[in-house]
């Protein structure tokens, strides 16, 4: 995935558990997990609203762009 | 209310095993009822020995994807039932039952050389397969959908 969830930083910044962020935001552990690990297809803005408003950052601290390698023709 | 989808659910399943024993008793007695069918129809069809093995033998083939269908029809509805619905295996499941048509409706239109009357179960046959496709494009676009659903967070 080019886009990675650089949550456990900013959690580790925070000093907040994942159990207390997921209590936080509103979401399941289970959910929060598939953040974390990057398994995650989309996030809905309500959810990165609540992240944001958790962990007192911008979204540009969550999301960062990785440029992936193009496959040669 | 008296009806639901548990009810219409387990009505398509007995539906089925209804399907299975008609296909079985016509499987077993296959004899007996090309044997009277041939007697009713003396004028449109010929009453030698191989027209009558040639029927026979055309009903027997025919069986084989009728049953693969059926089997894979009740794995359908036994995954529907645990509520497993948009997964890859039904998908699998509506596409072997796609072919099973399709085979059926080849091995039809052959015995329609023989016999005429078979060409209507061929057209049958060819338009329940393109239903089931259509069906199982539905389902496979609906496991990708189901897939990033349950990827969103």
């Amino acid at each position: 995935m080019a886009i990675r969830v650089n949550l456990d930083m900013m959690m580790l910044r925070r000093h907040i558990s994942a159990g207390e962020l997921a209590e936080r935001v509103g979401i399941t552990p289970a959910n929060l997990s598939i953040l974390k690990n990057n398994k995650a297809k989309a996030v809905r803005f309500s959810t990165l609203d609540a992240l944001c408003r958790a962990l007192d950052c911008q979204p540009a601290d969550l999301l960062e762009w990785v440029p992936e390698e193009q496959p040669e023709d | 209310m008296f009806w639901n989808d548990r009810r219409s659910l387990e009505l398509s399943r007995w539906c089925v095993r209804g399907f299975c024993l008609v296909l079985a008793a016509v499987d077993v007695g296959c004899y007996p009822l090309v044997k009277w069918y041939m007697s009713m129809n003396r004028q449109t069809m010929g009453q030698g020995l191989w027209d009558g093995l040639l029927m026979m033998g055309s009903i027997w083939l025919i069986s084989v994807p009728a049953w693969a269908a059926l089997y894979r029809l009740g794995q359908l509805l036994k995954n529907i039932a645990a509520g497993q619905v948009f997964t890859p295996e039904n998908v699998r499941a509506l596409r072997i039952i796609s072919w099973c048509f399709v085979t059926a409706g080849a091995l039809c239109f052959v015995s329609a050389f023989h016999y005429l009357p078979w060409g209507i179960f061929a057209a049958a046959c060819g338009f329940m397969a393109l239903l089931m496709r259509v069906v199982k494009n539905c389902f496979e676009q609906a496991v990708l959908m189901k897939d990033e659903l349950d990827f969103t967070v």
